[in-house]
Parts: structure tokens; sequence; C-alpha cells
């Protein structure tokens, strides 16, 4: 490699270090060589370029953009300043498009309830599960377990322990459970408790298993300042 | 190749000792080379319910810190010559003992024996650490009260978490009757908020109280519990033994009994 023309890449594309005191038809003759030689390591790659080293005239560039696509099969896409702030600038670019892609998906994400996690398995007494997004378990709560979310719960199988969503502090958070049988929910700020164990009769714990035995799906909202366990139907958490 | 099987529960007083006598005794009279480890260190009784506690000269925690042999250590039942027991220390504490000290122990056991029972210790401290380290396999013992229960799930989850390969469930006392009143929590309560393999289902007999007093295991007696352990130990052979039928019919004075209570 020549020291005349330094060739190096980066992220977004290449960067041409010229040797300020070598005339420019002798460079153009070097680059061209240089381009050659990596033909096919660049095969038809598309990329920004950027000249260092030497002050360039808008024709000389145009030269070297030529040459450069005269030997080899390298798409010029644009010709970047050449400042070292350039990469800076590149990177910035390139990070606002992400960016914009992010917050288009996270918008997305938003309107269905944020980010969620998935779990498998039974949470089982002094076992704790706790996520800052929403929580979907495919398994049971027992009793002693807690479940804590800063977003929504979904637990597809029995809650007979505690969960609390909406951990940050966010009341309009909902908790779903196909056999829902706490005994703590809190939703943000608001917590209730399980009704207490009824001095029961003989029959009643009886009944109470015909019940549990064909659970209804339901869900845990705030209404009006309570927690209110709702049968799941079809447009009830809008509101 | 030799079995390692913990026998816990979390809670004290469920039965995990009597299952453990029951268990190994039941598996001795299948001709099975078994030994029984009490690691209930400090308040060990296996000893007493199979009734070889005026035996005992050396304990577990003299093998592990090299003050006798192991063979010396094991006591040999005087009815099956092919069950051991290795009593543990009733004056020291449960951190005589370290959980790779166990393993090392069971490793040296595993050459001469089919089944090595562990009786652990209630509670989920350093015993319980110490019983379920070189265990492949544990019984969950409990009985059908909510307290019980929710001990056994804490005991579920940090086996599971501790990776123990199998686990299944011994219900222990349950009484019929009252289960048909609605009074008890049923067997298919327990198993569903436990959700794991059901082994056997004890019912509450008051042989079990006479044979421990006796020191004489109660398994081949004709008791529905000795029966019910019998089961338990074919099961763990492999054998596929129904459920059976713990309803027993009441006599003509249980009849009357029934009949009065009701009023």
């Amino acid at each position: 490699m020549s020291n005349e023309v330094v060739i190096k890449s980066n992220r977004s594309g290449l960067r041409l270090i010229l040797d300020n005191e070598t005339p420019f038809p002798e460079l153009l003759k070097i680059i061209g060589e240089e381009f050659r030689q990596r033909e096919s390591f660049f095969k038809n790659a598309s990329m920004a370029i950027s000249f260092e080293g030497k002050e360039l005239s808008v024709e000389e560039e145009k030269k070297i953009m030529d040459v450069i696509t005269e030997n080899s099969s390298i798409q010029i896409v644009c010709i970047m300043d050449k400042d070292s702030d350039m990469e800076e600038r590149m990177r910035l670019q390139a990070e606002a498009v992400r960016d914009y892609v992010l917050q288009e998906n996270l918008a997305v994400l938003e309107s269905m309830g944020g980010p969620a996690d998935f779990y498998t398995g039974n949470l089982r007494s002094g076992q704790v599960l706790e996520s800052p997004s929403s929580i979907t378990l495919i398994g049971d709560v027992n009793p002693g377990a807690k479940i804590i979310s800063q977003g929504n719960i979904v637990v597809l199988g029995s809650l007979r322990g505690n969960a609390f969503a909406g951990a940050a502090g966010d009341s309009s958070c909902f908790i779903f459970s196909l056999d829902m049988r706490p005994l703590q929910l809190q939703i943000g700020e608001y917590i209730a408790k399980s009704p207490d164990r009824e001095k029961r009769g003989r029959r009643l714990l009886k009944k109470e298993k015909n019940t549990a035995s064909s659970y209804t799906p339901q869900v845990a909202v705030i209404r009006e300042g309570n927690i209110c366990i709702e049968p799941m139907t079809k447009g009830c958490l809008d509101r | 190749m030799s079995e390692v099987i913990v026998v816990t529960s979390g809670k004290g007083g469920v039965g995990k000792t009597t299952t453990t006598a029951n268990v190994g005794a039941g598996l001795a009279m299948l001709n099975k080379k078994v030994v029984m480890i009490d690691t209930d260190i400090g308040l060990r009784n296996l000893d007493v319910v199979l009734g070889l506690e005026n035996r005992i000269v050396y304990n577990l925690v003299d093998v592990v810190e090299g003050k006798c042999r192991l063979k010396q250590a094991l006591i040999k039942h005087k009815k099956y010559p092919e069950l051991c027991l290795l009593p543990s220390a009733q004056t020291r504490d449960k951190d005589a003992v370290t959980p790779e000290q166990m393993k090392e122990l069971i490793e040296e056991l595993k050459a001469d024996f089919d089944y090595i029972i562990l009786d652990c210790p209630a509670g989920i401290e350093q015993g319980f650490k110490n019983a379920i380290a070189g265990a492949d396999r544990a019984l969950v013992v409990t009985t059908p009260e909510v307290s019980a229960i929710r001990d056994a799930d804490r005991i579920v989850g940090l086996l599971e978490a501790n990776e123990m390969k199998q686990i299944d469930l011994i219900i222990n006392r349950i009484r019929m009757d009252m289960v048909k009143r609605g009074d008890m929590l049923t067997v298919n309560d327990v198993c569903d908020i436990l959700s794991i393999h059901l082994l056997g289902v004890i019912p509450d007999d008051e042989q079990v109280v006479v044979s421990t007093n006796q020191g004489e295991p109660l398994v081949g007696t004709n008791s529905l519990a000795g029966h019910a352990y019998q089961n338990i130990c074919k099961r763990l052979e492999g054998e596929d033994i129904p459920f059976m039928d713990l309803d027993v019919k009441k006599g003509m004075l249980g009849v009357l009994k029934g009949l009065f209570k009701k009023n």
C-alpha cells in the first residue's frame, strides 16, 4: 500500500486519506490502482466516501469518483465532508433512523399495552416474579407467591397468591386470570384483599368447590377508586 | 444403580419420619438393600420410630468427622437384615455437616445399597440443604391442611430450583369421612395446588401411633395405612399399583353414631 493514498473504512463509508504533497494526477493514478486491486473485496457495495489530507476542488472530487467507478463496481452514494466529526454525524444520522424505527415500534407496542414478558411454570410459595414490563404467566401463582409488574399481569392458570400490577403507580393496569382466587391484589396505589374465610357450614365448602371447578376467566381493574373483579368479556377493558 | 430419595415436607409433624421408616422397611421387605439416613441433627427420632435407639454407638457426624468408619455407624434393623440406619447426632446442630460432605457420604453408600433414603428435618435451612444435596428424587409429604400444603409448595419450589430430577407427592393422614362431609381438602384439591405427581395417599390410622410407640414399622401389617405404605414401595419399584379405596365401610356402631351426629 502506498503512503500517498490510504483507504480506511468505517461503519458507514470509506475514508480516503490523501497525501498533500503528491500532485493530483499522480494521486488519481494511485487511487485507480488501489481500487482495482480491491475490486473483489468491495464488490458492488454502496457506500459514502470522504476525503482527508488534501484540499480538493469539486472538479477534482468528481474526477476521483470517476476513477473509482471506472476501476471498481462500488456505488458511491454521497461525498461527505472530511472533518473528524463526520463520523459522528454519520453515526447520529444512523441512530436517528434507528430511533425512529424504534419509536414507531414502541408506539405500536404502547398501543397494545407496552412490551410484555412471557413466563411458563408455576410460581410456588415464597417465589416472586418481578418485571418492569407486563407479564404473561402460563401456569399458576400459588398462595404465598407474588407476581409484580409495572404493567399488566395475565395469568393463564390459577391466581391464588398475590399480584401487583402497575407497580410504578399506574392505576390503569389490569390483572387477568383464568381462575381468580387471589389472596391480595394491588393495582397502582390501590390494594384489595380477599374476603375473610367465613366460618363455613359443612355444605358450604362443597358448594365453593363446585364453582371453583367451573371457573370463569376474570379481570381485575380499578373502577371509581376500587379494585373490581369482573368476568372477562369482550370490551370490558375499553373505557 | 442405587436411588437416593429424600423425604421432606417443610412443615413439621406431617409424617416425614414415619414415612421414611415405613418406606424403608417396605422396600427391605421387597428384598432391597436399604439404608436410611437421619439428617435431623440435634433432633433425631428416626431411630426411635424404628426401635433402634438403644443400639446407637456412632452417628452421622462421627462418620463425617472421621471419628469412625461408615460401616461402624450403620445399625442393622432387628427384623430386616437388609435394612440399615445411619442415625444422626443428638448433641450437635445442623451446621456440623455440609452439603458437600453429605454428597461424599452418599457416594460411598451407593456401592452397597439399592436405596438410600434421607429423612429431612422440618424447615428450609441448613438441615434441608444437607438432606437434598445428594438426592436424585424427592418424596414430599403433606397432610390435607392448608398450612402443610403451603409449606409443601415452598419446598417443591426450592427442590425445583435445586434441579431435583423427580418430585413425588405423598398425602398423609387423610380422613375420608371428613372429606365426604366437605370438612377436609380432597386428594384432588391438594394435587391441584401442588401440581406434582401423586405417589400415594395414607389414611389417618390409629395404628400409626401404636406402631411408632412400639418401634415397629407399620408396613406389612394388616392395617389400611400399612397397605398404603406397601403400595408406595411397590410404586417406587416401578410397579403400576392402582390407588386403593380408602373408604372403609362403617360397622353398625358407626352407622348409629352417624345418625346421632346429624340430629
